[in-house]
């Protein structure tokens, strides 16, 4: 096999919580020993409830978050350590789209600033003309009028912000695009919307995908392997298809059940099957990764009981 | 069948320094008892605004017109006391929020118990071993601890419980339920619609749920309304619906939605374009911009609701015969 573009090994994200006035702060792990490979090319999702640490993943691999221990190796490279100093020339491969469509726009610049700013950062060497070409296509590209470039954000609804969003983190043509729950703040029509245009420009730019959503039904859609994360922990990693029809851990299974289907002569039977009981804090040892298949990892004690 | 609550032609209205805005218009519905219906709609619809009119919720620059009435009672236009003697005791809503709707200064006990002892004069003691009862019916571990316990000290599933507990106290003949498991994780979601339908089931509650969710419809409702643009566009059976729907509209939506039971990445079919804003309406059919069947009839004209054999819909050309795939 190929050096994937993205190797994670044992990634803990640890945050101190709770210090008392000279006492110890407990630690919280938000990440805790994570590992995956990602292929160029290849869309991984990332999935879980609130607190599994799925957004926390993706920022401490972006190095947005330190990460506490564990290794993240970009195309050969170990940049766990780096400084921002050194970090900064590679965002240009590295880009993120969040999930607050209007919040994460500047709302004093103008669309064609706020996608011409990665390239302002990252290719200096451009020309304006050649700036503002490459800013028109990728605005074409997203679905967007290149006439937009000199309105502001607040005169787009969620759906268009999000498409100038995607612009911006598309402009350099990155090798990794971080998506942040990208559909969760739209309305159902215009989240099909995106998830349709993620599909287009992944197979036309082959970028790679780190897809974190708590959406199941579109982590399905786009994505070829998901990764389930809970309390901070890896609970199943397997190719879409393979998760979906045969999960084999418990908490995969209940997350699946727990996802409402619009057909009313299967959801009513579907109701109360789902997990019971609260999301438990971060605190207690698991089992660790088990194969099933060379593709198909589970951390159970008992995934082979059916 | 004798509805429970009837409301007809409610339209709602906002006062805007840019002009009056409709939110909604001509919305008739009668609530069977033991019956939940669900509303389903994009943001925008109109969805919210209805039950918060038929509740007197309304921000201050609304103005209301048409009827509501909850058995003898008109719940529209009517002054805030008599108002007050309905809510709580025989209408009761949960909303989608639970941390902004409930009171961060008081317990769980003197919350659940407030409308006990306002409406069914309950001393406090009474008030409080009822409370720890609903806790109970709604699921709540370790309920006597809870009791004292303040709202920021519950997980977001445990609080949605403490305003349904809330909601029940005074065992109402209709509980209104806005959007209540959008904030909430899907695990703890499904935990929440379980309940719900258990008390629909077991207390004959009278329910109408507003989602944008039709999986969540789907569950627990028996009939389906459909918003677009602060109108209906269709209603019906929840199986009419989504399965056989004839509004391009309705049929729009269930194919935009991917679907955990779908295989393959084949595209979703998107509708295009974005859900109007009430300020600006399309003219004719709201939703002809976003139409594939759209001709020059639905710009100018706009479709009535027509209804034949207990469903309706609002389309010049609706789609009839063919089974839905």
């Amino acid at each position: 096999m190929t050096e994937p573009l993205l190797r994670i090994r044992d990634l803990r994200v640890w945050f101190p919580v709770g210090a008392a006035l000279f006492g110890k702060p407990a630690q919280l792990r938000a990440v805790d020993g994570v590992d995956f490979d990602l292929q160029a090319g290849e869309a991984l999702g990332i999935v879980g409830e609130s607190g599994c640490g799925k957004s926390t993943l993706a920022r401490a691999i972006l190095r947005l978050v330190p990460s506490t221990a564990g290794k993240i190796v970009w195309m050969g490279q170990s940049i766990e350590a780096y400084s921002t100093r050194q970090v900064r020339p590679l965002r240009r491969d590295l880009q993120i789209v969040f999930q607050d469509p209007l919040a994460s726009l500047d709302p004093r610049m103008t669309v064609g600033e706020i996608v011409a700013e990665p390239l302002r950062v990252h290719a200096p060497e451009l020309s304006k003309a050649e700036r503002r070409e490459r800013v028109a296509d990728i605005l074409r590209r997203v679905g967007l009028s290149p006439d937009v470039i000199n309105r502001y954000p607040h005169e787009f609804s969620g759906g268009q912000c999000q498409r100038i969003g995607i612009a911006r983190a598309m402009v350099l043509r990155p090798k990794l695009l971080v998506c942040d729950e990208p559909v969760s703040a739209l309305d159902v029509s215009i989240q099909a919307q995106i998830v349709n245009l993620l599909q287009d420009l992944k197979r036309d730019f082959g970028m790679s995908i780190l897809f974190v959503s708590h959406n199941l039904a579109v982590v399905r859609k786009l994505c070829e392997r998901v990764l389930v994360l809970y309390l901070g922990k890896p609970m199943e990693l397997a190719p879409t298809e393979m998760l979906y029809s045969d999960p084999r851990h418990p908490y995969t299974r209940g997350l699946l059940a727990a996802v409402p289907i619009p057909d009313p002569a299967v959801q009513p039977s579907r109701l109360g099957t789902a997990l019971g009981g609260e999301l438990p804090s971060p605190l207690e040892m698991a089992p660790t990764f088990d194969e099933v298949s060379a593709q198909h990892q589970v951390a159970c004690w008992r995934w082979q009981e059916k | 069948m004798s509805a429970v609550l009837s409301i007809r032609d409610l339209a709602v209205r906002f006062a805007t320094p840019d002009g009056e805005v409709p939110a909604v218009n001509a919305f008739s519905l009668d609530l069977a008892a033991g019956e939940c219906v669900g509303i389903v709609g994009e943001s925008g619809a109109g969805k919210s605004q209805s039950f918060l009119a038929v509740m007197g919720l309304l921000a201050g620059n609304a103005s209301v017109s048409g009827s509501a009435r909850l058995g003898e009672t008109e719940l529209l236009g009517n002054d805030r006391n008599a108002l007050n003697a309905v809510r709580g005791s025989k209408l009761a809503m949960i909303f989608q929020d639970p941390m902004t709707s409930l009171t961060p200064h008081l317990r769980v006990v003197d919350q659940i118990g407030e409308s006990l002892m306002r409406h069914r004069g309950f001393t406090k003691a009474q008030a409080r071993s009822r409370a720890l009862e609903l806790l109970r019916l709604v699921q709540v571990t370790d309920a006597e601890r809870r009791l004292d316990q303040y709202p920021h000290e519950l997980s977001g599933g445990m609080r949605q419980r403490v305003m349904i507990a809330i909601a029940l106290a005074c065992d109402p003949d209709v509980l209104i339920a806005d959007e209540p498991t959008t904030a909430l994780d899907v695990t703890i979601q499904a935990q929440i619609l379980a309940l719900l339908a258990q008390l629909k089931r077991e207390r004959g509650m009278s329910m109408v749920l507003v989602t944008h969710d039709l999986g969540v419809v789907a569950g627990i409702a028996d009939r389906v309304v459909v918003m677009y643009g602060g109108r209906i566009v269709e209603h019906g059976s929840v199986k009419d619906i989504l399965v056989s729907p004839q509004h391009p509209y309705t049929r729009a939506l269930l194919a935009s939605m991917p679907r955990i039971d779908e295989v393959g990445n084949a595209p979703l079919q998107a509708i295009g374009g974005q859900p109007p804003n009430p300020r600006r309406l399309p003219t004719g059919c709201a939703f002809h911009p976003r139409c594939a069947l759209a001709t020059e009839r639905c710009a100018a004209e706009a479709p009535l609701l027509s209804v034949a054999s207990g469903r309706g819909v609002a389309c010049h050309f609706p789609i009839r015969g063919g089974e839905h795939d």
